[in-house]
């Protein structure tokens, strides 16, 4: 309500410490955002430490072949699988592929749709129509059925599994970029940049996108648990990395949900892994939106 | 005299923030009468809207009223349940904002939104109701109030739609009207409009009216008396004349001087006020405008000064109140 | 009088309205400024007054080419600038400044403070050793606090912030500054602060100003001259004491009267011009005189069908309406239902 903020401002009730700084201390409180950087944390340590925290490769095998593997024990935490390889390495191994996955899918997206994003909204007009319309296009269909069309046009590999993720979330890159700057190009600031004379280039890199940027960021993050499970959704139907063996969550569960009576384990810990890691990026992503946004705080 | 309308004693009002807790009025007491027009004058944070909301129980959420009681027909304003506040809000006591869009719902028509209140607090039927609404939007003077009915209020102009709050606000027959600065967002020849059509309804309704606003040129048209307000406190109260004619306290006094005036004869220069205002974040010990005052003595500094009477109905919070002898009239020099 | 800075010939900003998904039609324009004329003197302040969406701010950025203007002539200090492209524009831009209305939007909230003000000295070439000097001067001259430079904009107040707006337009040395409302956002003891501060600076560092505003106090404690607005027309321009003491334009007089003077005395026995109605829409104009719809003196001739011309009355004074001179001489009066004359 703008009684509230008229109020607030009215008493400028918050002096900010810092522009970052401040979101910093905002996030800082948000208990769900310290919760969602603990579990993000967690898989960033099991991606890094893999090999010093599991007895046993990913691919290695340690028990007998066939059947629905063992279930969990105090030598095999997390149990063996039918192929007699230890679960517990697959699933920290696992942390390592998705954490990549998401890492560089999103890179992907952002990147082109930070490219596409800037030049629609700095340049206006027909580029801007042009773009947006065939971004409209992309958004029509629906993002999994987008990146099932790119695998199938650019093959299975991880690089191009992970493109293809990435491709998805070009839309939304683009769009929220867009958004901004077209919000920002009509500031006061940078009517006053271009009144002291700043060449073009100068104001979109100085000015208006660095001040666009804070719910890209955002969405950055909320990116990373919907590229973890795209890429998941992607293998469990049979579309992922082809490589055999790969100690990828989502192939790990496509291999064992017909086995679901037998091994429950085999579903549940790569299953548990995928729902923490997302949840932990979702946290973070929410706790940000409201740390770089002052506004929705109350 | 008559008995007070409305009589507001001892309120205090503190905001919650994270650096600690705010003091936003520390202590302000006012009568006011049937009838009347009170202004309440200061710059943005001095308490002025805070008060209004305290006295309407419509207080954001990290603000509340401390101390003190608002008495209105017998009762206790701040100690009222929310289900009799409702009643006593739009009812006897009812509100215009600055921002006329945001007070509106934009996707009511003018007539829904006018009838409803009608309806709900006088029980009115439908037809009545809508009879009823045509004649207020007469009265605030908006032509063509039948098909006005049907509009929204995008599709009104910013003097328009204030005109449309004051006709909901006066559409229960208030008692008071609380103004919170009703004209700032508005352009002078519409202010004009706005004001002369304030001025007239609370001569026709018999309603008292406070109002609230930064502007001294507002005040010094429209109010009977004036409440000076800085730093959640009043410095100087009086009949609106008398204290404009003789500021007496130094702020009021700084405040005259560092406006300019359209009517100034010459070219001269402004007065400033030094320094700027600091947020209250403990109750004041001395005068809080003591660090920005040229007249503040010792004692300014170590006690908070009572409204004092100095001349009949003229009460000003200060220790050294501006000598007559040192009143500019208009001839504002330098040397001051 | 000195010599024009700044000489506007018959200047129009229209912004197109579009309409359409990829390709736009024109579907019309709002006329923000459409036909105005004026002259700023060396080292005066010419103050440009109106209400909201009367065009003053369009005028202001368009002299200063932040916008583009559709046709017309603007000469700055000799130089024709109407169609420079912006490559040849930009050398001249440290001659014209602009000093914004929100301190709050008109500051990079992640720029530091030093960083503002050296911007335009970076951009226009100075060495990286001078500018620090220089930018610790221009700290100085707008009275901010020597440790200003490595804070961030959101630490200071409102009147702070302008002073920062205001370092950032000195630091190139201007000959004009475009000032759109620089105390409206500021309160009224910070106020009278900003406003001292423009006119040491004026005199100290030699400058024009055009100070644009809609309140007619402040226009007109600051000014040499006023023109004054309607609907992206000018309807009078005079020096500011006779502008107060014998308006000539029926807008005029009705703006003037409608400006609140902090004194009940004077309050309660004044004559009020109360216009009745709202402003046009920019967009559709209403034909001859744009202030016929809700001028009290308006007349069965002219008005509505011949648009006036400004045209001289007495030294120094221009004023765009048919029957000034009538008005002036109390042949005209004004028409009762017309105003509400208070009190």
């Amino acid at each position: 309500m703008s009684l509230a903020q008229a109020e607030a401002h009215e008493l400028e009730l918050e002096q900010p410490a810092g522009l970052w700084k401040d979101a910093v201390q905002r996030l800082k409180r948000n208990p769900g955002a310290i919760i969602g950087a603990l579990l993000i944390s967690m898989f960033v340590f099991l991606a890094l430490f893999a090999d010093v925290i599991t007895s046993y490769g990913p691919g290695e095998q340690v028990g007998s072949l066939g059947g629905n593997g063992s279930p969990p024990s105090s030598e095999f935490w997390f149990g063996l699988d039918k192929q007699g390889r230890d679960y517990f390495s697959r699933v920290v191994y696992g942390a390592r592929l998705s954490l990549l996955v998401g890492v560089v899918s999103v890179s992907v997206g952002l990147s082109i749709g930070l490219v596409l994003g800037s030049i629609a909204g700095y340049f206006g007009r027909w580029v801007d129509g042009l773009l947006m319309r065939i971004i409209d296009i992309m958004l029509a269909i629906p993002s999994f059925l987008l990146a099932i069309g790119l695998v199938t046009l650019l093959g299975r590999g991880l690089v191009q599994v992970m493109i293809a993720v990435g491709a998805t979330q070009v839309p939304l890159f683009a769009r929220l970029l867009r958004g901004g700057i077209l919000a920002q190009k009509e500031s006061d600031y940078v009517l006053a940049a271009r009144s002291l004379g700043a060449p073009g280039p100068r104001l979109l890199l100085r000015h208006i996108i660095p001040n666009s940027l804070s719910p890209v960021i955002v969405q950055a993050t909320l990116s990373m648990a919907t590229a973890i499970i795209e890429v998941a959704a992607l293998s469990f139907v049979g579309l992922g990395p082809s490589q055999p063996g790969l100690p990828e969550w989502g192939l790990m569960l496509a291999d064992s949900a017909s086995r679901l009576e037998q091994g429950l384990h085999l579903v549940l810990f790569p299953g548990i892994a995928i729902v923490l890691s997302t949840l932990g990026f979702n946290m973070v992503g929410d706790g940000l939106r409201e740390a770089l946004d002052p506004k929705l705080k109350s | 005299m008559s008995e007070p309308l409305l009589s507001v004693t001892d309120l205090e009002v503190r905001f919650k923030s994270r650096r600690g807790t705010i003091h936003a009025v520390n202590g302000i007491s006012f009568d006011l009468r049937a009838g009347e027009t009170l202004g309440i004058v200061g710059e943005s944070g001095c308490g002025k809207s805070v008060t209004s909301l305290a006295m309407l129980g419509i207080l954001p959420r990290q603000a509340y009223p401390a101390d003190g009681s608002v008495m209105f027909g017998g009762r206790d304003l701040l100690r009222l349940k929310d289900q009799e506040m409702r009643e006593v809000r739009g009812k006897d006591i009812a509100m215009i904002f600055q921002d006329p869009m945001t007070s509106l719902n934009p996707i009511l028509t003018i007539g829904r939104q006018l009838t409803e209140s009608l309806r709900r607090h006088l029980k009115m039927d439908k037809e009545t109701a809508r009879e009823e609404a045509v004649s207020l939007l007469d009265r605030v003077g908006i032509s063509d109030a039948g098909d006005r009915l049907r509009s929204y209020p995008h599709q009104f102009s910013g003097g328009m739609r204030q005109r449309v709050m004051i006709a909901m606000a006066i559409s229960c027959r208030p008692k008071i009207l609380i103004a919170d600065e009703p004209t700032t967002a508005l352009d002078v020849t519409i202010q004009a409009q706005i004001l002369e059509l304030l001025k007239r309804l609370v001569s026709e309704e018999q309603m008292a009216l406070i109002l609230i606003t930064h502007d001294l040129g507002v005040v010094a048209g429209v109010c009977d008396r004036t409440n000076v307000m800085y730093a959640g406190g009043f410095v100087e109260t009086g009949a609106t004349e008398s204290l404009f004619a003789t500021p007496r306290h130094p702020y009021t006094a700084g405040l005259l001087d560092s406006v300019p005036r359209l009517d100034a004869s010459g070219k001269q220069r402004l007065v400033p006020i030094p320094g700027t205002v600091k947020t209250l974040m403990e109750k004041p010990t001395s005068c809080a405008f003591a660090p920005r005052c040229m007249y503040a003595v010792d004692e300014s500094r170590r006690e908070v000064p009572p409204l004092r009477e100095i001349a009949p109905g003229h009460h000003v919070a200060c220790f050294n109140p501006v000598p007559e002898s040192d009143l500019p009239q208009g001839a504002i020099t330098e040397a001051r | 009088m000195s010599l024009p800075l700044v000489e506007v010939t018959d200047l129009k900003v229209y912004f197109p309205i579009r309409s359409g998904l990829v390709v736009e039609r024109h579907v019309g324009d709002v006329k923000a400024v459409d036909g105005v004329s004026l002259t700023i003197f060396k080292g005066e302040t010419l103050g440009l007054v109106g209400e909201s969406g009367c065009g003053k701010t369009t005028v202001g950025r368009t002299i200063l080419r932040l916008y583009e203007p559709t046709s017309g002539r603007i000469v700055i200090d000799g130089k024709d600038i109407t169609d420079l492209p912006e490559r040849e524009l930009r050398p001249l831009r440290d001659k014209m400044q602009m000093v914004f209305q929100d301190p709050y939007s008109s500051l990079n909230p992640r720029q530091n403070v030093g960083s503002i003000v050296a911007e335009p000295l970076l951009i226009h070439g100075m060495e990286r050793k001078e500018v620090d000097a220089k930018v610790r001067h221009l700290i100085e001259v707008v009275g901010l606090p020597h440790d200003a430079a490595n804070r961030y904009p959101h630490e200071f107040s409102g009147g702070q912030r302008q002073r920062i707006g205001l370092a950032r337009s000195l630091a190139l040395n201007p000959a004009l500054i475009v000032a759109d409302e620089p105390v409206s956002a500021l309160d009224v003891s910070i106020q009278a602060q900003m406003i001292n501060l423009l006119e040491d600076l004026q005199d100290e560092f030699d400058l024009t100003y055009l100070f644009v505003a809609h309140d007619l106090a402040v226009v007109r404690h600051i000014s040499d001259r006023i023109a004054v607005m309607y609907l992206g027309k000018i309807m009078e321009i005079a020096p500011s004491q006779e502008l107060y003491t014998a308006p000539s334009h029926p807008y005029t007089k009705a703006l003037l009267s409608a400006v609140p003077i902090p004194d009940p005395k004077v309050e309660r026995s004044r004559e009020r011009i109360i216009l009745k109605g709202d402003l046009p829409s920019p967009v559709n104009p209403p034909p001859g005189c744009r202030f016929h719809t809700r001028c009290p003196y308006v007349q069965e001739t002219r008005c509505r069908t011949e648009v006036p011309e400004l045209r001289a009355m007495k030294q120094g004074q221009v004023v765009a309406c048919h029957f000034a001179e009538e008005i002036a001489d109390g042949k005209i009066t004004p028409r009762s239902e017309m105003v509400g004359l208070a009190p």
